[in-house]
């Protein structure tokens, strides 16, 4: 850590540098507290889980590697890990799509307007996502909203499956995490100088020219946090995968779920915890690379 | 003049005498896990005031599903979070193996001559008893006769599965099995008549979503127990129970009291209150619906049969031989049922 204290003419010690050294110490010391903090509550749960996971019984006394060897040893876990970040992508890629959009309509409008939309946005986190969650089944549900819209519209004869599908989960999670990618979104645009854009179209470019190389570059920061965000949330959410995707759509969520709460099998459940750490971190940690690099490239 | 010892003094008698009240009224309290949703409810409406009135004891209710409580309580190690568990047959086993009850002494029961035979053991007290069978949606299908119909038209497309997760789930797949020609301790002629029909089976759900999944007409049959179709129906919901041809399910839903427990005492006139003829009828009446154990209690007549004797023919599984067998169940229904 860096201090105040300014380098003494021609490199001689000083006592003011002795000072400063002595102030080095203290506020390394005033970190401890946190750092001990930081070290119980986030990395001991974590080194007892991968400790767990080295145990091959469920009553957790006889160490070994048991538990990896059968969940690397199934092709049914890579299944599993490939279609939970499958999933994360998809939502991803759905609340970009809709997302971005509603992100531009709010750049543009009227401060009024703009505390409207942000109220909007906002309100879906103050309900619980069980209540979202539950509010789906109502609308994708065989007799729901959607099905009964396209009926009477006489538009399909049959009602469409669309609970416990892959699509359906997709549908309601891209709302429930809609604001997750359109807070940093917006947050960042609204950064963003109006000049540039009235430069821009000076210069002679379009509007769609306008949005490609200057709006979407420099609102690459908050769309990256925006998709690590959602992608994190949503391989994550538990609640919406198996009460909208239900039994037959395996994600891991579910199988930490069955493995310690339902068979007690504690250090399988955390292997399967550890392999989506894993999972999310990698995916995760690709997005903020990509997020330092277009940072790099708007203000380099 | 006031002196400090005047003020002291004076202070310290305002501090006790305000204690007084409570040390003569309340007697305690009791932390006792309860099931989630209509367990809470009744249990937070009508066994609370009843256990403050009689014994002016506090029940501090934490909801918890029979899974949660034992994995709380082994994490705990000794320290349980709640005086009394309440749990199913499969949870319950799995809680004796691992250790976390205190064994019950049943001489501190006023109410367990009120119990019939078994009810009451060294580990626990039957308060409640389950019946599972078939509920359909009289406006959708007819009513199905047994297991087997429920994979031929019109129940196969309208029917809405759960795994292994819960007692219901494990018990309806056993029987099941059997029909098929399997037993309590192999489930894969289930397995494989389901994966037969799976692409028309109209859901395959986690226990908890059921109930909204049949309210909401994503399903018009499922396998659970007359509770929440006496619920679902309290509700203005379309819903029949059907006892099976091979007979209804019926479990028995436990109290016991946890090793370590701050208040034992106090966790004894808990359960002795919840088996006692009062609570009992009051939990039996809507919106509640609970299927009573105490023999002084009469039965409500949406149950499928006309006294607690009439129990003994129902259908009864050996959860000390399923629960070993339960993990590898729920891997297989996993892959099977995978898309």
């Amino acid at each position: 850590m860096r201090t105040m204290t300014p380098p003494s003419p021609g490199g001689a010690t000083s006592p003011a540098e002795g000072g400063g050294k002595r102030s080095v110490l203290a506020e390394w010391q005033l970190a401890l507290p946190l750092a001990l903090a930081f070290a119980s509550i986030f990395l001991a749960p974590l080194l007892m889980l991968v400790g767990v996971s080295f145990f091959n019984d469920d009553k957790i006394s006889q160490p070994g590697f048991g538990q990896w060897a059968k969940f690397l040893g199934d092709p049914f876990s890579y299944k599993v890990i490939a279609d939970t970040m499958l999933l994360g992508v998809k939502t991803v890629g759905a609340t970009i799509l809709i997302g971005y959009p509603l992100a531009l309509v709010y750049l543009d409008a009227s401060p009024r307007v703009q505390k409207v939309l942000i109220f909007v946005i906002v309100m879906p986190l103050l309900l619980s996502v069980v209540v979202r969650t539950f509010a789906w089944i109502v609308v994708l549900g065989r007799e729901g909203v959607v099905n009964t819209v396209l009926m009477q519209l006489g538009l399909i004869s049959e009602p469409l499956r669309l609970l416990q599908t892959e699509l359906g989960l997709v549908i309601s999670l891209t709302q429930i995490e809609m604001p997750l990618m359109l807070l940093p979104l917006i947050s960042v645009m609204s950064r963003l100088d109006p000049n540039l854009r009235d430069a821009s179209a000076a210069l002679g470019a379009s509007r769609w020219r306008t949005l490609f190389t200057v709006i979407v570059p420099l609102s690459m920061p908050g769309l990256v946090a925006g998709c690590l965000l959602v992608f994190a949330s949503s391989t994550t959410a538990f609640i919406s995968q198996s009460v909208i995707g239900g039994v037959r759509l395996i994600y891991l969520p579910l199988l930490i779920w069955q493995q310690s709460l339902v068979v007690f099998n504690w250090p399988f459940a955390a292997v399967v915890s550890i392999a989506l750490l894993i999972s999310v971190l990698t995916v995760v940690s690709a997005l903020s690379w990509l997020g330092r690099r277009s940072g790099g490239y708007v203000h380099g | 003049m006031i002196t400090r010892r005047h003020l002291l003094a004076g202070a310290t008698a305002l501090g006790g005498a305000s204690l007084l009240p409570s040390i003569a009224y309340a007697k305690g309290s009791v932390a006792a896990a309860i099931y989630p949703g209509t367990w809470e409810e009744a249990f937070r409406a009508i066994v609370a005031p009843a256990l403050k009135k009689k014994d002016s004891i506090d029940l501090e209710l934490q909801p918890l599903f029979a899974v949660d409580q034992v994995a709380k309580a082994k994490a705990a190690r000794g320290a349980p979070p709640f005086d009394a568990f309440v749990l199913d047959p499969g949870p319950r086993i799995t809680a004796i193996e691992g250790g976390l009850f205190e064994k019950l002494d049943a001489k501190k029961l006023t109410n367990a001559s009120k119990l019939p035979a078994g009810l009451v053991d060294e580990w626990g007290v039957g308060v409640n008893a389950q019946v599972v069978g078939i509920a359909y949606n009289p406006k959708k299908v007819p009513a199905p006769k047994g297991w087997k119909d429920l994979f031929s038209d019109p129940w196969v497309s309208r029917l809405g599965i759960t795994g292994f997760q819960t007692t219901f789930g494990t018990v309806s797949l056993i029987e099941i099995a059997k029909v098929f020609g399997g037993s309590e301790t192999n489930i894969e002629p289930a397995l494989a008549e389901l994966k037969k029909v799976l692409p028309k089976i109209a859901a395959v759900g986690q226990p908890a979503a059921m109930p909204g999944l049949f309210q909401q007409g994503q399903c018009d049959v499922i396998y659970t127990n007359t509770q929440t179709v006496a619920t679902l129906k309290g509700r203005g919901v379309d819903i029949e129970f059907v006892k099976p041809e091979t007979g209804a399910i019926t479990f028995l839903t436990t109290l016991h009291i946890a090793k370590g427990a701050a208040d034992a005492d106090n966790a004894y006139k808990y359960i002795d209150l919840v088996a006692g003829k009062e609570v009992q009828e009051a939990l039996t009446k809507p919106p509640y619906n609970f299927v009573p154990v105490n023999k002084d209690v009469p039965l409500p007549d949406y149950l499928p049969m006309k006294s607690l004797d009439e129990m003994s023919s129902f259908i009864r599984h050996d959860w000390a031989k399923i629960n070993p067998l339960r993990a590898g169940w729920i891997e297989k229904f996993n892959k099977e049922m995978a898309k």
